[in-house]
């Protein structure tokens, strides 16, 4: 690749970043808008049925939907640019105010799950490779294979049933006890459960993807020369092969964020616990278009911000991977959730 | 003199080692319990007890006991016969979603693949927004607009959301194969868009996508499962593994397992046979590539 002026290069990947997002929101506000319920439903419950016409097309015009949709977009978008995202239909208070007191508790359970997920799969990853063909190797082969085999909310329900119904350890569902929120035990105490979950569910792709990355260095033919050199196995391992899969590792790492993403939102799901997930998920079924559609234009962005970096990552640090990331990013991104 | 130079000479090459993993077939295990599986799914009224969707007033909740080996339902239907009936659902969704999916794949991904610089830019961009909403949210909306869940619609809607990371490596193969002779050859002749992609592309690509196919239809099932046990699959009646599991909250208050491990586990038995099967067909492919 050719090393562009950076300002140029930056500037592009903005721009790229930009147009997404913003074809993305087109995307999101037309189904939004398209989707069936009547948004008036939503605002103003069953009062609804008993308005007169005239009451109705105040109420029509007060939220601005008796306009064609590119002229509501285009209101939306305004208001959007100052910081105004609209109004949660079932919250009635504005938007951002709703996602944020929820986007805490995600990026809490998301980021501990991102944090164990990577540095745990590093370890498993080099103990397989080690390791490589002997019983350490093959159990763990075999427990990986197994557990990502188990759906994410059926997992989270057989725990569920031993640790909080059967013996009583741990709670099942929320983020903290009613009255509790201030208490850090208490919301540890909650956390493991989702915790464990959503960590065992994406353990096992990246340490398996770790563990086949360092088998591939060790057949290089540079780690002939290491050893001909007379280095031994560890030094050869972490001074050279490790070294060489770290910017692969990086740029997965980023792929890797909507994965979790889309997990931690089934997780918090079946635990109840407050997040962005749950919120999506209610949001859905109470037909809360609005809110609906900024988290998914939310969550849009955050992804496509990671793919980008992911990409400079590739392109910046190692460009030797250019190629091979690109088969990487269709293999990472198989449907998995 | 020659000795001196007998060290110097080429080393003979170390003796190729005895490769251990020697399985050039299926894993024969996985593929006899997904065919029981299937098959009894399949075939199950020849065997199942009750009637699935019989609700038994008197005996709901029941633990597993001879009358119904897997217990009963919160409604009092037999879990033994609905996991096999219910089977078929879930079976039929994977299947039908992955046949969705691959065809959207392969279309858009050689049309991708043969398109202009520019047009085939377009495309993966747009590929790479799809990605980008979770696909739990898409699924959601898309439900939402088709109104009332049925298997029709389920299986669409995983398969519409589904068919990003196949059109991908269909693009990249492809490209690769594009501008070979007998592709060009092909076009010369007059040969239209999707003769010469079933003729001389598919052929080409389809080891490699084949082991993705297989990992779509577990996807897929898994996808189905999940949406109907939070209620917005499939409806209660209409049975499959994810829609009996929707009923675990009720369970999990009575303390009724069976209601909850009974579908999970043979959901999770289905998904390791078609994970192993699909393993086996990756491990093909790349012995395939690397003896070139």
């Amino acid at each position: 690749m050719m090393r562009k002026n950076p300002w140029l290069y930056y500037g592009q990947k903005l721009l790229i970043f930009v147009l997404s997002v913003l074809l993305l929101s087109v995307i999101a506000f037309y189904i939004a808008r398209l989707a069936p319920g009547d948004p008036l439903v939503s605002y103003y419950g069953d009062r609804v049925e008993k308005m007169k016409p005239a009451e109705r097309a105040w109420a029509e015009e007060k939220l601005g939907l008796n306009e064609p949709i590119h002229v509501q977009y285009l209101r939306w978008l305004q208001g959007a640019l100052r910081g105004d995202f609209g109004i949660s239909y079932k919250y009635k208070t504005d938007v951002l105010e709703v996602i944020g007191g929820r986007a805490v508790n995600t990026l809490i359970l998301g980021g501990v799950a991102f944090v164990l997920i990577f540095s745990l799969a590093l370890g498993l990853g080099i103990l397989c490779a080690w390791f490589e063909d002997r019983w350490p190797d093959r159990i763990l082969c075999k427990v990986g294979t197994v557990i990502s085999c188990i759906p994410e909310f059926w997992l989270s329900l057989v725990l569920i049933l031993v640790f909080a119904v059967n013996l009583r350890w741990l709670p099942s569902s929320g983020a903290y006890s009613v009255g509790n929120g201030g208490d850090v035990g208490d919301r540890i105490l909650h956390l493991i459960l989702p915790l464990t979950v959503a960590v065992l569910n994406h353990l096992w792709y990246y340490a398996y993807m770790i563990r086949n990355k360092l088998l591939e260095e060790i057949r290089a033919e540079y780690v002939l020369l290491a050893k001909s050199k007379g280095l031994n196995k560890r030094q050869v391992m972490f001074r050279h092969c490790l070294r060489n899969i770290i910017p692969s590792y990086l740029s997965i790492m980023a792929i890797s964020v909507p994965h979790i993403l889309g997990g931690t939102y089934i997780v918090e799901t079946v635990f109840s616990y407050p997040g962005i997930g749950t919120l999506s998920y209610e949001s859905a079924r109470y037909q809360d278009y609005n809110l609906l559609m900024v988290l998914c234009i939310l969550s849009g962005a955050i992804v496509i911000l990671f793919n980008l970096a992911a990409q400079i990552i590739n392109e910046r640090i190692d460009p030797r991977m250019k190629e091979n990331a690109l088969v990487e990013t269709s293999e990472v991104t198989e449907v998995g959730r | 003199m020659e000795d001196r130079f007998a060290m110097v000479g080429i080393r003979s090459a170390p003796a190729a080692k005895p490769e251990r993993r020697r399985r050039r077939s299926l894993p024969l295990p996985s593929v006899l319990l997904l065919a029981v599986i299937v098959l009894g799914c399949l075939c199950c009224e020849l065997f199942i007890p009750k009637d699935p969707a019989y609700m038994d007033l008197f005996h709901y909740t029941q633990a597993p006991d001879s009358e119904f080996w897997f217990g009963t339902d919160t409604m009092g239907r037999d879990v033994f016969s609905m996991i096999w009936y219910g089977g078929r659902v879930s079976l039929c969704i994977g299947f039908l979603a992955t046949l969705i999916s691959t065809t959207i794949a392969v279309v858009f991904g050689s049309i991708s693949g043969l398109a202009p610089r520019w047009l085939d830019d377009l495309l993966m961009r747009f590929t790479e927004i799809v990605l980008s909403i979770p696909s739990l949210l898409l699924v959601v909306l898309i439900q939402a607009i088709l109104g009332k869940a049925n298997v029709l619609s389920i299986s669409l809607v995983i398969g519409v959301t589904g068919w990003t990371s196949i059109a991908k490596v269909v693009r990249t193969e492809v490209r690769r194969i594009r501008n070979s002779e007998h592709v060009i050859a092909a076009r010369c002749m007059g040969a239209g868009f999707f003769r010469i992609l079933w003729k001389h592309l598919a052929p080409n690509f389809f080891s490699s996508i084949m082991f993705m196919v297989v990992m779509n239809v577990r996807s897929a099932i898994v996808a189905e499962s999940t949406l109907s046990f939070m209620g917005i699959g499939l409806p209660l009646e209409v049975i499959s593994w994810g829609s009996m599991l929707s009923l675990s909250e009720k369970a999990l208050s009575s303390g009724a397992w069976w209601i909850i491990l009974t579908p999970g586990a043979f959901l999770v038995v289905t998904m390791l046979c078609i994970t192993n099967i699909g393993n086996a067909l990756r491990r093909n492919v790349s012995r395939k590539e690397s003896n070139l």
